[in-house]
């Protein structure tokens, strides 16, 4: 365990290396994603000046409501656990665009390391850090403009058993691009069904209740992303949802030895490419 | 050292892949989706042998005869899907990591270097990788300097070396760690004459001095006639040719190539080596090309004389040029020959 936390800070360091190099791209990648966030914060910005609150009814009734500085501290929470996955474990992508379509994932086997660690780790996504500092951002700000009777509902101690769990939230997302990525084993790619999947968590960051029963199901039972979102943050804002808590263990367990299951049949699966 | 310690042995190994058939065109494309028809290939079909510890051996055969497919088996890449191979009694489908701190690897067409990074850095991972101590990893690198003279790029940025440079550096590479077998998949394709030279001393010094084993899969033959004593060749799969380097030479080496140019083209119709001598199969082959005639054969049937004053009372030459058969010719015949035993064999 020790070797191999050594070697992804080496790993973090050759690929920090290598961004010096390559300053520009970097550059345009981060100022590129700073873009896209302000768009769709924009767009929430624009709905909710016409509207008081994002409303979920039921016959008519108004049954739950959430208001613009509620719906930004979810939106930016749902950023943290995947900007932290998309930081440290971006290469399980290229997995399944290229990596074993092309014959590259030859080098992972010649290694005496654990073959899933070390394509986990050979890259260093920095551009993710803009993620994690807008998610941290929209917290704050989020927080700190709410009206005295919703910031007077936050128990800040809940914050604590989020840590907690923060690193299961982020083995969701990790176990899930692992095991997609893996049916590129058998069929040479599977990068757009990795992209299909990750794709689900964009409704994990508006609150759950207002989809209909299949999306509701689907982010919360069968690709959770839910989990690593709305929940924990409704949890920290209202207290609800504390049943998500343990869950969210439970599941992200699951999916990792799912994961691990399926990657390690697909090794045997392997075909490399002729050379 | 025990220099009989047998390092490798690969016991009948087989690899089959599923490939999808497909009829050709768009429309056959849209079929194979919905109604997929599968074949089963064998890319290995049985395939034994053992190596010697500080061996360096040949491993040829035609494009497409299965070389890759068993060396990635060998190193651990591609699952056997019958058979086992064992370097020093290790398993690699048991025991992956174990497996591959014994061996090299170097993929011709694919390098292993950080593409980015000074070449230095490269060699800094590794030692973490394989873990190696400090004092081992400083004696290894200024060996591997001296042989493989790196001192001059290995600051340079990875993607800037030349093919020599970077092939130089691949090779240093995969033998850090000390590697009781190195696999060097066309270990000089692409470099001009004075690189290969130069590569091929490398090779050979490093297997002298550190009492590796390689396994040397290649298409040029001059490597393997400066390198290997023995050959393993295969073809279809199967092995073909298993032995010392002089024995082939002394099996086949009776081969001679015949050129000559003649004076007026429409001669070479006279020419009938086919009809006027019995050659067995594949002991001759006529290539003509307008005035330009080429005949190898096999003197022992037929000697280099009577060839000569045949042609001779036939049409009248320009040229003449007798050229010995090199390994390239003998080589070329075992394939024909290889080819002609699986068909008798189905």
């Amino acid at each position: 365990m020790r070797r191999y936390l050594k070697l992804h800070s080496i790993f973090i360091k050759q690929d920090l290396k290598k961004l010096m190099e390559y300053k520009v791209d970097f550059l345009l990648g981060a100022l590129g994603f700073l873009l896209g966030q302000a768009v769709q914060i924009f767009c929430l910005g624009v709905i909710f000046s016409t509207i008081p609150a994002l409303c979920y009814t039921v016959g008519g009734k108004v049954v739950d409501f959430w208001t613009f500085e509620e719906v930004l501290f979810i939106y930016g929470f749902s950023l943290i656990p995947k900007g932290i996955d998309h930081l440290f474990f971006d290469n399980l992508w290229g997995l399944g665009y290229w990596i074993v379509d092309k014959g590259d994932f030859d080098k992972y086997l010649t290694r005496p390391i654990n073959s899933w660690f070390y394509v986990l780790c050979e890259k260093f996504c920095v551009d993710a850090l803009g993620e994690i500092v807008v998610g941290i951002a929209l917290i704050i700000y989020s927080t700190l403009s709410m009206p005295a009777n919703i910031a007077g509902a936050i128990n800040w101690w809940r914050v604590l058993p989020i840590i907690a769990i923060l690193p299961f939230a982020i083995m969701l997302f990790t176990s899930i691009k692992t095991a997609t990525a893996a049916i590129s084993f058998w069929t040479k790619r599977s990068g757009h069904v990795t992209h299909m999947c990750y794709m689900t968590n964009e409704f994990a960051k508006y609150p759950v209740k207002i989809y209909n029963k299949v999306v509701k199901t689907a982010i919360t039972y069968i690709l959770p992303f839910a989990l690593t979102a709305y929940y924990p943050a409704i949890y920290i804002l209202r207290g609800e949802s504390a049943w998500s808590l343990p869950v969210t263990v439970a599941v992200s367990l699951a999916f990792f030895a799912i994961s691990q299951f399926i990657w390690h049949r697909g090794l045997k699966a392997y075909e490399s490419a002729g050379s | 050292m025990n220099n009989n310690e047998i390092m490798i042995k690969v016991c009948n190994l087989k690899k089959e892949f599923r490939k999808a058939v497909k009829e050709p065109g768009l429309k056959g494309s849209f079929k194979a989706l919905f109604k997929p028809k599968y074949d089963t290939v064998k890319a290995v079909d049985g395939i034994s042998f053992d190596v010697k510890k500080g061996e360096i051996i040949g491993f040829i055969g035609p494009n497409g005869a299965g070389k890759s497919t068993v060396i990635k088996m060998l190193t651990g890449i591609l699952t056997p899907t019958e058979g086992v191979c064992t370097i020093g009694g290790k398993i690699p489908t048991k025991n992956r990591k174990e497996y591959v701190k014994e061996i090299g690897v170097v993929f011709g067409q694919r390098t292993q270097l950080w593409w980015d990074l000074a070449l230095r850095e490269t060699y800094m991972v590794l030692k973490e990788i394989y873990e190696i101590p400090d004092k081992e990893y400083k004696e290894r690198m200024a060996f591997l300097n001296e042989v493989l003279e790196l001192d001059s790029f290995i600051t340079s940025p990875v993607r800037t070396l030349s093919l020599g440079q970077r092939m130089r550096a691949d090779i240093a590479a995969s033998l850090l760690h000390n590697p009781k077998v190195l696999f060097l998949d066309e270990p000089t394709i692409g470099l001009d004459v004075v690189v290969k030279d130069n590569i091929r001393k490398a090779i050979q010094k490093i297997s002298e001095e550190s009492g590796t084993t390689v396994i040397l899969t290649t298409h040029d033959l001059e490597d393997i006639e400066l390198l290997c004593r023995r050959i393993v060749m295969i073809d279809k799969g199967k092995k073909v040719f298993d032995g010392e380097l002089s024995e082939l030479r002394r099996k086949y080496g009776q081969m001679r190539e015949l050129a000559f140019e003649l004076k007026n083209a429409e001669d070479s119709s006279k020419l009938t080596y086919d009809k006027d001598f019995s050659f067995e199969e594949g002991d001759l082959s006529v290539e003509m090309n307008g005035s330009a005639v080429k005949v190898r054969f096999n003197s022992d049937t037929v000697s280099v004389e009577n060839m000569l004053s045949y042609t001779l009372s036939k049409v009248h030459v320009k040229d003449i040029n007798v050229k010995d058969a090199d390994i390239e010719e003998i080589i070329r015949r075992l394939y024909v020959e290889g080819g002609e035993a699986d068909e008798a064999s189905t």
